[in-house]
């Protein structure tokens, strides 16, 4: 078990998210970086899927009540396990008793700590994340509070430690300005609604993330982006990737906690590979997309894919290793 | 790809495709609408098929390499469908109309030009058809509101609007299942339970449900 | 235990699939050596050990690899010559593929050299730093 002694913040269970549920208004909820999600689960040994908390602030500690194995994934953090650093990216294991402390987030939005077989939150409707409104899933359907204990399906066994690339490194886009996010993105059903002039304008400018962005959805500002004539849609089926605008023509970027329907025009659509940046983008930084076709998207999804399957085969490799040294 | 009179077709990413029904907003077509919707559910590499407002979002299990068949097969589905005539439960809701949750009702009345029990006594006789499920758990979007107490979405969304807020937004109105942000401009509130996790379907009501709104109170 | 034929072949396979060039296994009276053939490399020549102050301790390589004397999210290094440091903690990585393995210090004390270069190529044995002992434990400083 884990128990949570201070949180600033929003943190919350999640796994990689509830997505056949949207025909009762469900949404998908999921770590809004479900790269590192699975990175941190990879180097555990667990399946992808399971379980870890996602913390958007710090400072942030909890205790571990017994042995257990962990990994911290996600943002660059400045974390200590029983007095000792831990490197970012990086799996380590705890004694029972062993603070974890997480002091400050230099880099990046979102930590995530994964332990070995997992949060042992209820499945609900087919997934262990919280999903806020409605109130279910997670620890309570509600982010977590100092006090909460948070069982867990750990194994005993000792693990080396070990650390992955942060994705970031080992997925850079090229181009990229420090302090800016490129995401590539499918254009969507009101595009053709925007002059040619509006949308060069929508893919030139360099969109800074307000204060108002969270696991709901990020509002940018920049330039007023806005159609040809005012649209209203009827209500109908939206993803997180989808980018609004609503009428004061500052985009909004639907995240994994957004309503499943909506109604304002949609310009374009950050695709599934790329999702996990804006997730990681900080407060006050800035976002740019770039288009790509839906073929593209698709190669970016197999990519991703390949990198996953590189990722479980190498850390497979290493534990193989010690496993032919220490036999 | 805007024929008039054709089906409209968009991408959302790689995870789902938007299906939208040229014609007007009504029962007739959204018949068409859970029709299309219970043939696509079947079609491989579909995960869900979700109707809105006479509309269709197909989210993908496995997204098509090429999408010409998927839009071929959507528009041959939309022309073949036959109104889908569920033949769902009908249940009366008992309102509280106005009060602190209601508390928009007197806009709507002066939006309007109708008094407060005009608005109540109009939105209260027709016989509401819930036309899909979205926004948020257990929500419904219902059908059949009388026109004359339209009223457009607020310019800036309410931070928390209350669990089971009776509420127009536009030409539509529904009832909130659970605390949250919301456009619309809440008239009346019910207690009923909309959404529970644990029943075997989460949702209470279904598309092609009917509700008929019965005037608890009317609080000035 | 020999290593079996059936396990360098596993290993083999795995390699291949991981994206990884080398991998070094050495125990007592065997080692092995796995290189996936990609062409012209640079071998992999261990860097001969600096001659130890003979009460020095020294943290080695456990993998082949490229040596990381920072990770590339810190200014810092993980350590620096005449820092003090307890047993076990990380003085390095070793970057294999998309993973690091840390380099841990064998014994407590000063460190004294950061032997390997940054980015150098290391293998299984390489010694990366030097580290001395607390006073008390050597007759020599």
């Amino acid at each position: 078990m884990i128990e949570i002694l201070s949180v600033t913040g929003p943190a919350s269970v999640q796994d990689l998210g509830r997505f056949d549920q949207y025909r009762f208004g469900i949404g998908t909820a999921g770590a809004m970086d479900d790269v590192a999600l699975r990175a941190g689960n990879i180097l555990l040994g667990n399946d992808e899927n399971a379980a870890g908390i996602e913390i958007p602030m710090v400072p942030f500690r909890l205790r571990f009540d017994r042995d257990m194995a962990f990994a911290l994934t996600g943002a660059g953090v400045e974390a200590e396990i029983d007095g000792r650093v831990i490197p970012p990216w990086w799996r380590s294991h705890a004694r029972a008793g062993d603070l974890l402390d997480i002091k400050a987030m230099p880099r990046g939005a979102r930590l995530y700590l994964t332990v070995g077989g997992g949060i042992d939150v209820p499945m609900v409707l087919g997934s262990r994340s919280t999903q806020f409104r409605g109130e279910f899933g997670g620890l309570h359907g509600r982010p977590l509070q100092p006090g909460d204990i948070l069982p867990c399906t750990a194994s005993a066994a000792t693990i080396g430690e070990l650390g992955v690339e942060p994705a970031e490194i080992t997925l850079a886009r090229p181009n990229t300005a420090a302090d800016e996010t490129i995401v590539r993105v499918v254009i969507a059903g009101e595009y053709d609604g925007f002059d040619a002039a509006t949308q060069a304008l929508f893919w030139s400018s360099s969109w800074k993330i307000t204060p108002q962005s969270n696991r709901y959805g990020y509002r940018l500002q920049g330039p007023a982006v806005k159609p040809r004539v005012p649209i209203e849609k009827r209500s109908h089926g939206i993803v997180p990737g989808v980018i609004q605008i609503p009428p004061n023509g500052q985009p909004i970027i639907q995240m994994r906690d957004a309503q499943t329907s909506g109604g304002y025009p949609k310009i374009a659509t950050v695709i599934r590979a790329d999702l996990w940046r804006v997730g990681q983008a900080r407060l006050g930084s800035k976002l740019r997309f770039e288009q790509t076709a839906y073929a593209e998207a698709l190669a970016a999804e197999a990519e991703m894919s390949a990198y996953i399957e590189r990722l479980r085969t190498i850390v497979r490799l290493i534990e193989e290793i010690r496993t032919c040294r220490s036999s | 790809m805007t024929t008039p009179g054709r089906p409209r077709i968009s991408l959302l990413g790689t995870s789902a495709l938007l299906f939208e029904a040229p014609g007007a907003f009504d029962l007739p077509h959204q018949r068409r609408i859970w029709a299309l919707a219970a043939a696509a559910s079947r079609w491989p590499g579909i995960r869900e098929a979700i109707p809105g407002i006479t509309n269709l979002m197909l989210t993908f299990e496995t997204p098509p390499r090429e999408l010409d068949g998927l839009i071929a097969a959507l528009n041959d589905g939309w022309d073949a469908a036959e109104g889908l005539a569920i033949g769902g439960r009908e249940i009366r809701l008992p309102v509280n109309y106005g009060g602190e949750v209601g508390s928009s009702l007197q806009s709507v009345a002066d939006h309007c030009g109708l008094s407060v029990d005009d608005v109540v006594s109009i939105h209260a006789a027709p016989l509401y058809t819930v036309f899909a499920l979205g926004s948020h758990p257990g929500y419904c979007y219902l059908g059949g509101m009388d026109p004359r107490i339209t009223m457009p979405r607020r310019q800036i969304p309410l931070q928390r609007s209350a669990g089971g807020s009776v509420s127009i937004g536009g030409s539509q109105t529904g009832v909130s299942a659970s605390p949250g942000p919301s456009g619309w401009h809440a008239i009346g509130h019910t207690s009923w339970t909309f959404f529970d996790p644990s029943w075997p379907s989460p949702a209470a009501l279904a598309p092609g449900d009917t509700i008929r709104f019965e005037i608890k109170q009317v609080i000035r | 235990m020999p290593i079996k034929l059936t396990d360098i072949a596993r290993l083999a396979q795995i390699l291949e699939r991981s994206g990884v060039d080398t991998i070094e296994i050495e125990e007592p009276g065997q080692s092995l050596k796995l290189v996936v053939d990609t062409g012209p490399r640079m071998a992999a020549s261990p860097t001969p050990a600096a001659p130890a102050a003979d009460h020095s301790v020294i943290a080695k390589a456990d993998v082949a690899g490229h040596f990381l004397a920072a990770h590339p999210w810190r200014d810092k290094p993980f350590v620096a010559p005449g820092q003090h440091i307890q047993a076990g903690a990380i003085v390095g990585l070793v970057k294999i593929g998309l993973l690091y393995a840390p380099i841990v210090a064998p014994a407590a004390g000063t460190v004294d050299a950061v032997i390997a270069e940054p980015g150098a190529t290391v293998g299984y044995g390489t010694p990366i730093v030097r580290i001395r002992p607390p006073s008390g434990s050597s007759p020599i400083n």
